[in-house]
């Protein structure tokens, strides 16, 4: 199996890239060598995926072949790997020419061994594929969310790897989280990048090197607003950089500014947001917040260090549970919280006075695409007539509109929604003829799927109506929610 | 207590085998105790085994007077709901039988306009008269107050000493007040019936048996004013005939709604759902037999997830077991009906609204005002479709419409373990966070467009009327009742 000594082959390079970020070197390797054999050989786009895929590998293996390099790729691994990394470590370029095909070359021999393979194993997870699809929601049906870092294209650095896996789990989940840690991983991948000869760092980088991370993060889980403007922006960097300016310094202005867009754009607009937010909260308050939002968690903290005595009610949802997490955060800073889901969310509104929402992106058209169920938490407060504050970096702004929470959404995987205690609790009602002696909760499960005339849906976001929202407030100030496309293009076009 | 408590959990279904086997006093016994250890909830069951208990209670009734026979069922009735208030539908139950028997004593009243109007008719004109000023000053007839009024009645062991006639003499002096105001026919008999009702309301453990005193009073009654009970022989039997209408009612009630199910639901429908309702169960399958539509089912977590899911997979609850026996293989999920079924959490409900046609909900118990109790989240769901403009249909019996006007919605409101919602497990969590679980939510009537019961479909604003219909005025306020009856 040449695929292994390729995949392991990296993993001495991964450490020093990923210092900031330690999962990815034990994590990519080994799903690699498991998730190989098991690569599902099966639907038209992950073919064509692959094909190209593989026309890229004999592209670069070609090149390799030119620049003069004629070791056997599996004996030159390690050796290579040694020079990656010192080129990371002090940014030297002097073997970058040829080290961009030669890694480029690398896992391109192994990989159509890798399919070889896959051809002739059974693909196990085949089942799960069949989605039984809600009829509403079709189009939101795609390829299915990848789950392993099998099939990945081989460009894909493994820090986008591991960030994909962790996108995938929820491990990282929230707007801001994904886009922040997507921003430090390119950071890696633009540090590993190296011009091929005879092109244009400011067209190659964005085609060829950038685009498979990008390809492989959305299979993953689909990208979010403010990913894909951090991505806007990285990429009209790119191609604003001089031809004339030398590789190392246009890799070091990159990097620089994936910086300062971070600082700008989140470091800085989430200060000056919890600030100005805090001020909202008043003694006496009884403040209501949804799900799970870092800048909303962050100005209850401020507000509690300042001082201000005032309640926290976290309403939460079925499956993720991230209101948990924040209660539990505000609670052991010493804020009075209570804990509800949003069944009961009628009777939390009853002694609120405000409500602060985190938000996934604000739409063009002034509504707010958020964690499903934000909506119903919004149109309660507005029949009490109690504010709703929305909290909202400016990047998670989009010129798109949405009108109802169908047309576009993110689906999630209906096996996700049934917990473990939920499965078991419907084991004795197994039919007889059903149950056997496997493993009853994957009866259970299997029972689900069976049911021909039965679905599950599982969305994540929903849309809540502009007006039920009484202010955003972004880095830029606070609005209401029909300025949002004015901050929008403000906020694009500097 | 009963037997069927040692041999297996106790539950609706080992209540009501007890039942006939066991002594009525210990039944009531054992049936508030099942009530307060939550062991029999919900409407359904609840309204079985009021019915049946109450059954009981007449059959072992062994008086002729329709006015004993009120006021023992009244008795029993508040020791109920007691136990219980949030399952409004055992006062219900009880409020029916009450006016099962008036309705009856009426008719008697009116067969024969001689004595018996004069005790059967004109009492209550003179109760209303009697009763406003009374009511204000006692409120509970278990404070010390009105103990300390009536001693007599709460050593003594009344039966014996009310049957002789020894008695008679000192008892005006006692309730001169009362008397003063009624006409000698009425207080005649409110000198016998007195003592009854606080003797009745404060042994609640039955330390005499109430059958014994029945009968005795029965027969110092019949002693008095024979010729006016000999009219009224078959009360007790009227009274059970009717009450088993009344149990056949329950038992039908959902084919008599699902019944309706063609008028409201049209082919290619989308019908968002929420909990495990058998009554709405049914509903949809009576029109799925005929139409195709989908059913987006919101799965109520964290109270009623499990028996959503149970009642998708297989098409009753799990704690159906009683009606199921009797339905035999007629449940099935609508799933095996050709009906796609999408199971959303109930995050999920704002949404999926945008695209439901008609919301279908089930409920706890519905209010005069045409409010109803129901499962949490039923008000996140009526509010949405309330901002979606899609119909809110809700499926109820006449069993579940109770007289109660929310004045309080809060009282109506019941919590339960807070465990379903943060497992205790997670100690360090439910140590720092108050975690809720109220179990119930209260939906104003502005939400509901439409009421389908088995009497057919009604606005929200007419139920006041079935109200009316279902319930005589002097039973509405059943503790208020037991002092207008005291006189």
């Amino acid at each position: 199996m040449s695929a292994e000594p390729a995949d392991t082959g990296e993993t001495p390079a991964a450490p020093t890239p990923a210092t900031s970020d330690p999962a990815p070197p034990p994590n990519a390797p080994p799903t690699a060598e498991k998730g190989a054999p098991e690569k599902p050989a099966l639907s038209g786009a992950e073919l064509k995926k692959r094909a190209k895929a593989e026309k890229a590998a004999k592209r670069a293996q070609q090149k390799a072949a030119t620049v003069g390099i004629s070791g056997a790729p599996q004996d030159s691994k390690p050796v290579q790997q040694e020079p990656k990394q010192q080129k990371k470590d002090g940014k030297q370029t002097s073997k970058e020419p040829k080290q961009g095909p030669k890694e480029a070359g690398q896992p391109g021999t192994p990989l159509p061994m890798r399919r070889r393979q896959s051809v002739t194993l059974p693909p196990p997870k085949e089942k799960e594929e069949v989605v039984k699809q809600v009829g509403l929601f079709g189009h939101l049906y795609g390829q299915p969310k990848q789950h392993s870092i099998a099939g990945a294209a081989k460009e894909v650095h493994p820090a986008i790897l591991a960030l994909g896996l962790q996108y995938s789990s929820y491990v990282i989940c929230g707007s801001t989280a994904r886009c922040v840690s997507m921003l430090l991983a390119f950071k890696k991948v633009i540090e590993s990048y190296t011009t091929p000869k005879g092109q244009a760092l400011a067209r190659h980088l964005t085609a060829h090197h950038l685009s498979p991370q990008i390809t492989y993060l959305q299979a993953c889980r689909p990208i979010s607003i403010s990913m894909g403007n951090a991505i806007r922006h990285l990429k009209d960097l790119i191609v604003k950089i001089d031809p004339a300016v030398s590789e190392a310094d246009a890799k070091e202005h990159l990097i620089d500014s994936i910086d300062s867009f971070i600082r700008e754009r989140i470091t800085a607009a989430d200060e000056l947001i919890s600030s100005e937010a805090m001020t909202k909260i008043t003694p006496g308050d009884v403040v209501l917040t949804y799900a799970s939002s870092t800048i909303v968690q962050t100005t209850l903290l401020k507000a509690h260090n300042a001082g201000i005595p005032f309640r926290v009610i976290v309403v939460d949802s079925k499956p993720l549970y991230e209101g948990k997490a924040l209660a539990r955060n505000l609670a052991h800073h010493g804020l009075k919280v209570s804990y509800s889901l949003i069944s009961s969310a009628a009777h939390a509104m009853k002694s609120v006075t405000r409500i602060f929402l985190g938000a996934h992106a604000m739409m063009s058209n002034g509504r707010l695409y958020s964690r499903v169920g934000t909506a119903a938490i919004a149109m309660l407060a507005h029949e009490r007539d109690i504010p709703v504050t929305v909290l909202c970096e400016s990047v998670k702004f989009t010129d798109q509109v949405a009108l109802d929470s169908i047309v576009k959404n993110e689906l999630a995987s209906p096996e996700e929604l049934l917990s473990e205690n939920e499965r078991s609790a419907l084991v004795d009602l197994l039919p007889k003829d059903k149950s056997s002696s496997a493993d009853k909760n994957e009866e259970v499960m299997k029972w689900w799927r069976d049911e021909p005339n039965l679905q599950i849906l599982n969305i994540l976001y929903d849309v809540t109506p502009a007006e039920y929202i009484s202010i955003v407030i972004t880095e830029h100030g606070s609005l209401p929610p029909s300025s949002v496309p004015v901050v929008h293009r403000i906020s694009t076009n500097t | 207590m009963s037997r069927s408590t040692t041999i297996q959990a106790p539950g609706l279904s080992s209540y009501l085998k007890s039942l006939r086997s066991t002594p009525v006093e210990a039944s009531i016994e054992h049936f508030i105790s099942l009530l307060k250890r939550r062991q029999i909830r919900n409407s359904r069951p609840c309204a079985l085994a009021t019915t049946q208990l109450l059954i009981q209670v007449v059959k072992e009734f062994k008086g002729k007077d329709a006015d004993k026979l009120l006021r023992r069922i009244r008795d029993v009735g508040r020791r109920l709901i007691a136990a219980q208030p949030r399952e409004m539908v055992v006062g219900n139950i009880v409020r029916r039988v009450l006016g099962l028997i008036r309705e009856i004593k009426d008719d008697d009243a009116d067969a024969d306009s001689n004595a018996v109007n004069s005790d059967a008719g004109s009492p209550t004109p003179h109760h209303d008269s009697l009763n406003r000023p009374h009511l204000a000053s006692s409120i509970s007839t278990f404070s010390p107050l009105r103990h300390g009024a009536l001693p007599p009645m709460d050593t003594t062991s009344g039966p014996e000493s009310l049957a002789d006639s020894g008695e008679l003499p000192h008892r005006p002096a006692l309730f001169s007040s009362h008397t003063s105001y009624a006409p000698l026919g009425t207080s005649l008999f409110g000198l016998f019936s007195q003592p009854d009702t606080p003797s009745n309301t404060s042994t609640p453990t039955g330390r005499h048996s109430p059958t014994g005193k029945h009968t005795m009073t029965a027969s110092a009654l019949e002693r008095i004013g024979e010729s006016t009970i000999l009219k009224r022989t078959n009360i007790k039997a009227e009274v059970l005939e009717g009450m088993n209408e009344l149990q056949d009612e329950l038992e039908q009630s959902d084919d008599q709604i699902a019944a309706n199910a063609l008028d409201h639901i049209h082919s290619n429908e989308i019908i968002l759902t929420h909990t495990a309702s058998t009554s709405v169960q049914k509903f949809l399958l009576a029109a799925a037999k005929k139409r195709k539509f989908t059913v987006v089912h919101a799965e109520a977590h964290p109270n009623d997830h499990d028996a959503v899911h149970a009642t998708i997979l297989t098409g009753k609850k799990r704690d159906a077991e009683v009606i199921s026996e009797e339905a035999g293989d007629r449940w099935k999920p609508l799933t095996a009906a050709g009906i796609t079924v999408v199971l959303i959490p109930d995050s999920h409900v704002f949404a999926i609204m945008a695209r439901v046609n008609k919301v279908i909900l089930a409920t706890h118990s519905v209010l005069a005002n045409g409010g109803l109790v129901a499962a949490a989240g039923a008000r996140v769901i009526a509010s949405a479709a309330k901002v979606h403009r899609t119909p809110v249909v809700v499926v109820t019996g006449v069993y579940k419409l109770s007289p109660v006007y929310p004045f309080d919605i809060d009282e109506l409101i019941e919590y339960g373990d807070a465990g379903n919602v943060v497992p205790y497990d997670d100690g360090d969590f439910v140590d720092k966070v108050d975690v809720d679980n109220p179990l119930y939510d209260y939906v104003p009537p502005e939400l509901v467009d439409l009421y389908v019961t088995n009497l057919g479909g009604h606005a929200p604003s007419y139920l006041y009327r079935i109200v009316a219909d279902h319930y005589h005025p002097d039973d509405i306020n059943l503790s208020g009742a037991v002092e207008r009856d005291e006189k």
